[in-house]
């Protein structure tokens, strides 16, 4: 079910078609369509997270950012990605998960580019993501599996339990909506 | 000679329009004939006809005009007596399209057309089959017959258009000379532009020989794109002025307000986006102008102005800017009023209020907290939103100003962009980070020792030709959380602790913003440029430092300083630090 894109020592660009291409043709996934969602896999802190895949429109290299003076941590700054000028957000800082200071952008060699018809908003990964297909009814949504959570819950849209693993699934224009309303109150 | 050109574009509008009236009436023709009973096409084409009549009346092309006038008797007839259509029938309408489609190309080349023949034709079927029907209800002969006479003397020169005639049987399509275009896909070919662009730079300066001929063409193709481009986007203001004929209309009833509307320099072209974000700023201002500008009928004539109150639209170029006037002879704006109002609302204290020029007071209107929120009404008072519409306009890099006349009226001019795209701008690096400043808000460029600097309360402050000016070191701004944590005793002071009285000199870019000066101390100043500035998106659209963002030849993005925020926040800060200083004594 799980599909590795490309090694992570070659750096290569990947529009959002390789990606669904690449799962489309190693996928087992006939009889699921219907009931199931496709996902976009990246690490963030030692654990999974992952987007609707129709929300990424692409990955790419992380490209040159220049910074943002009087915005949160979090926001690494903007970069021109193919003529577009995007803010570039670092979710590990945004959700408290970095460990230490010392652990700087270098590490961050790729830049998901998340779009909707409202923001478009690049995220910073370490490793090329991965591709899954889940059943919809593998996706938790109940209120108690968020209670405990270490985000703020309008962040997270569920959680995906897929075998062993547990995926915590996120909601970026929620996070995006919110966090326009705290700069807005400050 | 801007009227000629007018009409020349009313006339290709009317032309486009009519090849697409004549392709859909081809369509509801058919749709027609295989359903005569169809009352949804009845009515469409009735529809089409008529404006299509209109239109062509208007512009002085009768041949078209009489033929959709026939055109669209005959359709009367069918929609309100539910006419029995014949074969005969649907040949005739079909060839009337024809002769439709036929006129549109050769008046548009201001050829003679001939039309009286198929004119009259359908004069005759309409006599025949349809008009019967009221001459036997109304029993009116005498008319009836000569429409007969007329029509069948009309019937000769129909024989000697044969040759026409066969040659229209050939079926042929039509063209419109102009295409609609989504504005996205306008973005997406000035965002590629300008990419290209970014490119180009980046592929010269690596080059030895960049000076080379083959270069210059290069730099000569892509800016004519840029301003092909920026060209393309361009749309006639009237587009929006001719709104608000029933916008005015509306408020004015609403206020019981007598108020003629006028519009100047419609013509006048401009970014079909700068538009659309003042569109609603423009809305307000002439509802405020009605409905606080304008005086009651009787009040008017009471004070001798004519008893319906005027409010004037007016565009007009000044080089690159488009200056929108929105006018009104009500009654204008008094400082006093606005003096007592802003001191009651706490926003200015009462030792400030005495210092500010009527002017100055007037002013007072834009800022945020005048709002009146005790306001109910739909229509707004003035004051309402005017910190919005002020803000509106800057975010595009425009101004407002506003002059008034107690007793005469109001004129508030919003100075704008003509174009979004190219602006010229100052490069300068700070934190090894490089930003811009457009060059319509610079002065100058000055460089000063350390010790011409001085501390005064939390600011710094220098001479410049004479004059104190207030001296706000970037990096200072750029390590507060945002522009409200002016007031935190020594975040101003900060970068000027750390120097010493030796240190090398300080380059400060001296902007200016309505009137008020500002240094900003910077690290380093690069070059002057054109740059295609674009707004900051989602999240950090509410960031009100940067104004926008544009992209350098190396491909990085490069911050554009908003001055009219920093310096209205710096200023409005200076008012309430002295209100809170006036409170305690």
């Amino acid at each position: 079910m799980e599909d590795k894109l490309e090694s992570s020592e070659q750096q290569h660009e990947l529009t959002i078609d390789d990606v669904k291409r690449s799962a489309v043709e190693e996928g087992p996934q006939s009889e699921m369509i219907g009931s199931s969602l496709q996902l976009i896999i990246f690490r963030l802190g030692g654990e999974e997270y992952a987007l609707p895949i129709d929300q990424v429109k692409e990955i790419v290299i992380t490209p040159g950012i220049a910074k943002v003076p009087q915005t949160p941590d979090y926001i690494k700054g903007v970069a021109n990605i193919r003529g577009t000028i995007i803010a570039i957000m670092d979710l590990e800082e945004k959700f408290g998960l970095k460990k230490k200071k010392g652990d700087q952008l270098k590490n961050h060699n790729y830049t998901l580019v998340i779009e909707s018809d409202n923001h478009k908003v690049g995220i910073l990964v370490k490793q090329v993501p991965l591709t899954l297909t889940v059943k919809s009814a593998e996706i938790d949504t109940s209120s108690s599996v968020m209670q405990y959570s270490s985000l703020e819950d309008e962040c997270i849209e569920g959680i995906v339990k897929s075998e062993e693993r547990l995926i915590i699934l996120i909601n970026i224009q929620r996070m995006i909506s919110a966090e326009n309303l705290n700069l807005l109150v400050n | 000679m801007i009227e000629k050109s007018k009409e020349k574009q009313y006339r290709e509008m009317f032309f486009a329009e009519a090849y697409e009236a004549h392709e859909e009436l081809d369509k509801l023709f058919t749709v027609l004939e295989k359903n005569p009973e169809d009352k949804g096409s009845i009515e469409s084409i009735f529809r089409i006809t008529h404006t299509v009549k209109g239109n062509a009346m208007a512009l002085g092309l009768d041949p078209i005009g009489e033929l959709c006038h026939t055109l669209e008797e005959m359709f009367t007839y069918i929609k309100d007596h539910d006419m029995k259509l014949d074969k005969e029938f649907f040949g005739l309408i079909f060839r009337a399209n024809d002769k439709f489609g036929e006129l549109i190309d050769t008046l548009k080349k201001n050829g003679e057309a001939t039309y009286k023949g198929l004119v009259a034709k359908l004069e005759l079927y309409l006599d025949k089959h349809f008009r019967t029907l009221e001459s036997n209800n109304v029993n009116s002969e005498p008319p009836n017959s000569s429409t007969n006479n007329e029509s069948s003397q009309e019937l000769e020169p129909s024989d000697t258009e044969p040759d026409n005639e066969s040659e229209s049987n050939q079926p042929k399509i039509n063209f419109s000379d102009q295409v609609q275009i989504p504005v996205r896909k306008l973005d997406g070919l000035l965002n590629l532009v300008g990419e290209l662009i970014i490119e180009k730079d980046t592929i010269i300066a690596r080059d030895q020989n960049r000076n080379s001929n083959m270069y210059k063409r290069l730099n000569r193709i892509t800016s004519d794109m840029q301003y092909a481009v920026m060209d393309i986007r361009l749309v006639q203001v009237g587009l929006l002025f001719n709104k608000f004929h029933r916008i005015a209309r509306d408020v004015a009833e609403a206020e019981n307000k007598q108020v003629n509307l006028q519009l100047e320099g419609t013509e006048i072209e401009i970014d079909r986006n700068i538009l659309k974000i003042i569109s609603d700023s423009l809305v307000h201002l002439v509802r405020n102008a009605i409905s606080h500008g304008i005086e009651n009928p009787e009040e008017r004539v009471g004070l001798g102005k004519p008893q319906i109150g005027t409010v004037t639209l007016n565009a007009c170029n000044e080089k690159d800017i488009v200056l929108i006037e929105i006018k009104d002879d009500g009654k204008g704006i008094d400082p006093e009023a606005i003096r007592n109002k802003a001191l009651e609302r706490g926003m200015i204290s009462e030792e400030y209020a005495s210092t500010l020029s009527d002017k100055e007071v007037i002013q007072l209107i834009f800022e945020s907290g005048f709002s009146n929120a005790d306001q109910v009404t739909e229509i707004s008072g003035r004051g309402v939103g005017m910190d919005v519409v002020k803000k509106a306009t800057e975010s595009i890099g425009g101004q407002v100003n506003i002059e008034t006349v107690l007793g005469e009226g109001t004129t508030f001019t919003l100075s704008l962009p003509s174009s979004m795209a190219v602006k010229g701008a100052l490069l300068f690096e700070q934190d090894s980070q490089e930003f811009a400043v457009p060059l319509s808000f610079t002065e100058a460029v000055i460089s000063i020792r350390p010790k011409e600097i001085h501390k005064v309360n939390k600011g710094l402050m220098a001479d410049y030709l004479g004059q104190t000016m207030l001296i706000v070191f970037l990096k200072d701004l750029f390590e507060m959380e945002g522009l409200d944590s002016f007031h935190d005793n020594g975040s101003l002071h900060k970068t000027f602790d750390s120097l010493k009285a030796n240190d090398e000199n300080i380059n400060v870019i001296i902007v200016n913003y309505n009137g008020r000066y500002m240094g900003l101390a910077v690290d380093k100043l690069l070059q002057q440029k054109e740059i295609v500035e674009k707004p900051l998106t989602q999240p950090l659209d509410k960031v009100d430092l940067f104004s926008g963002a544009t992209i350098l030849g190396n491909g990085m993005v490069c911050l554009v300083l908003n001055i009219a925020s920093v310096i209205e926040k710096l200023f409005s800060e200076r008012r309430s630090v002295q209100l809170s200083q006036s409170m305690m004594n």
